[in-house]
């Protein structure tokens, strides 16, 4: 076995999910303003759910369909139900409002399954693939193409669409974006989904993988949140950054060790955040 | 002066009778620190079921010397800041004994805290405790373990182990014991670690699992654990896995039934698999634990149930036989004396406070969802 390319492997398969979480966290915070820090919830909710509903008996497939419903319908209620009327409220407070949602999800998934982890049948299925000496599971390949390609596509959508920049519009002035003719809410819901369906298809994708439990979404979120912080929460630059940590991690811990893991990737956040906030250190008006 | 005699006497039965009454009628209060949510909520739940199931069935038969057992549960989250405040919280309200049912970094604040008593029972194999100290530690330690483990490799005369290990200050501890017992036997120990939101294990799997390495050894615990088999099974590494009793569980089995390597082996205690106990006593009371836990909770009971029998054996034997039970200079000497029946019999001295051994724990294997000894293994 090569460790490089295992190395490579299995740093585009943490790659690509951070650029499904990461594209979630940048669609919400771009068109809502909000640091949505209930955004990894809808991993647990899915990995949770389809977990429940395959060990009672429901077909793989529609029990991942009604799981992403359930995910996407607790992301749109947080934005319809609890955030916005709440519009009018300081960032930081909403904030905080969503970290609140996301106590709420855990305790109601343990309640659900317990805390014990769970995890329910790949999608994907077959001999794993074998290249230059490192190894891939069906599932894996399309976790990595599924993730950088949906990523991308997004990415797409909100730079070069019609549609997608009304999207951004919302954020950046909701007012002359009404002027303009843009439904912000609907842009806003919108995005909310977008986020919820990402999130959830990253796990789809990656839970049968691993395993998930009622703790699994926040530790996602800060996932999202690194790659989306190191892009700038650029839409399409979040792709490259989750491609980058990816790698950098799986690097990181195959050649000096997961100790060095930590400690190396928030340094890196460090220089980044610093490189990004030279503008405003030293004068300007450029937004980060 | 008859008056005052008469009034003495009876001011005098009057008082004995209200001593006697207190003595039998006030409950037992024993402290638990548990985390029954966080990271750790797997442990803590299952420890929980233990001492739950304990006083229930200790109180259904009028409790203990006449005294009904009551049972305080406070969730220290997994967080060692908690845990130290539980812990103070039931000294000032009097705790008899303490359970330390949490994880190492817990354990290591609760543990000096105890200096002048009440006993501190702790189910870990992490933690060993001073024997100056009052905390009594019911399990084999880690280094028993993983003593067992080189003795198992050395049985099938392998000389290199794989290990994968947390980068929490659990793997801190096994790493620890494998580089010591390892190098005291001069075997080779290639060792990975793995960050405990990892969501792939192949890396650290294809660094240490080359074809001369005949066994892979993964110290994680958990949905870490998960992580680690099916990274193993999807690499189709033709060796053994063999994972830390932490993940001697109905639910850790029913995860990776569909994905688990040609051979599954974990360390445990002899009693997860009381048929193979020499001792006829041991073997009947791991056995009615067994059945009694799965008959009310609707579960096979693991590893982690198991060692919080042994707790509450240790902890009713010193209820029982300690006059004073509240006295926790008496209750230690007598946990240094006297060796204590339970499914292992737990042997405390004034000079260890560990109550097992490496002769308690049994490497084993699963085989068609159950765990039963391991089988040698073959193809050196």
């Amino acid at each position: 076995m090569n460790l490089f390319t295992q190395a490579v492997i299995s740093g585009l398969m943490i790659g690509a999910v951070y650029a499904f979480l990461g594209i979630g966290l940048v669609l919400v915070y771009r068109t809502a303003r909000i640091l949505n820090l209930a955004h990894g919830e809808t991993f647990a909710i899915t990995g949770v759910a389809a977990a429940l509903l395959v060990k009672a008996g429901l077909p793989l497939l529609p029990a991942l369909g009604l799981s992403l419903a359930i995910a996407l319908g607790f992301a749109l209620s947080l934005h319809r139900f609890v955030l916005r009327p709440r519009a009018d409220w300081p960032a930081g407070t909403l904030i905080l409002i969503t970290l609140g949602a996301a106590f709420v999800v855990r305790g109601v998934l343990i309640l659900a399954a317990g805390t014990d982890p769970v995890s329910f049948p790949a999608l994907f299925t077959g001999v794993p693939l074998r290249i230059a000496g490192g190894v891939i599971p069906p599932q894996g390949i399309a976790l990595v193409v599924l993730g950088f390609g949906v990523s991308a596509a997004v990415g797409l959508y909100l730079s070069r669409t019609r549609s997608g920049k009304q999207l951004l519009a919302a954020a950046e002035n909701p007012y002359a974006a009404e002027l303009a003719g843009v439904n912000v809410e609907r842009a806003r819901l919108t995005a909310y989904g977008i986020g919820a369906i990402l999130g959830g298809l990253a796990g789809v994708l990656l839970i049968p993988l691993i395993a998930v439990d009622f703790q699994s979404g926040l530790a996602m979120t800060m996932r999202g949140f690194i790659a989306a912080a190191i892009s700038g929460m650029s839409p399409v630059g979040v792709l490259f950054s989750g491609i980058g940590l990816g790698l950098f991690e799986s690097m990181v811990g195959a050649y000096l060790g997961a100790l060095y893991q930590d400690p190396v990737m928030f340094f890196l956040l460090i220089l980044v955040a610093l490189w990004q906030s030279r503008h405003i250190r030293f004068g300007g008006t450029r937004r980060a | 002066m008859k008056r005052t005699l008469l009034f003495v006497a009876l001011s005098a039965a009057l008082g004995t009778f209200t001593c006697a009454h207190a003595q039998t009628g006030k409950p037992i209060f024993i402290g638990e620190v548990a985390p029954l949510t966080g990271p750790a909520a797997t442990v803590g739940t299952r420890l929980n079921k233990a001492s739950k199931m304990w006083a229930d069935e200790t109180n259904a038969k009028g409790g203990i010397n006449g005294r009904k057992i009551e049972l305080v549960t406070c969730n220290d989250e997994g967080r060692p800041d908690k845990a130290a405040a539980c812990l103070r919280d039931f000294q000032e309200k009097g705790a008899v004994m303490i359970f330390g049912n949490s994880l190492t970094a817990s354990l290591r604040a609760m543990q000096p805290l105890v200096k002048n008593g009440p006993l501190l029972l702790i189910p870990s194999p992490n933690v060993v405790p001073p024997a100056d100290s009052y905390a009594f530690q019911v399990s084999p330690s880690d280094l028993h373990l993983t003593e067992a483990i080189a003795k198992y490799m050395k049985e099938n005369r392998l000389d290199k182990l794989g290990m994968v290990a947390a980068t929490d200050a659990s793997g801190e501890v096994g790493v620890e014991s494998a580089k010591k017992v390892f190098s005291d036997q001069k075997m080779e120990l290639r060792l990975a670690r793995i960050d405990l939101r990892a969501t792939d294990a192949s890396t650290q799997l294809a660094s240490v699992a080359g074809q001369d390495v005949k066994l892979v050894y993964s110290s994680y615990t958990g949905a870490g654990a998960v992580t680690v088999v099916k990274s193993f099974k999807i690499l189709g590494l033709p060796q053994p896995l063999m994972v830390s009793y932490g993940n001697m569980s109905e639910a850790f089995v029913s995860l990776i039934k569909d994905v688990a390597p040609p051979r599954l082996l974990g360390t445990s205690v002899a009693g997860l698999v009381p048929e193979e106990m020499p001792k006829g006593a041991d073997r009947e009371r791991a056995r009615a634990f067994l059945d009694g836990y799965a008959k009310r909770y609707n579960e096979k009971a693991d590893m982690i149930n198991l060692l919080g029998r042994a707790e509450t054996d240790v902890a009713e034997a010193v209820l029982r036989k300690v006059s004073n039970p509240s006295d926790s200079a008496a209750a230690k000497k007598f946990l240094e004396s006297t060796p204590i029946e339970s499914f292992h019999t737990q042997k405390f001295s004034p000079t260890n406070h560990v109550g097992l051994d490496a002769s308690s724990v049994m490497i084993v294997e699963l085989k068609d969802g159950n765990w039963i000894k391991a089988q040698p293994i073959s193809g050196r």
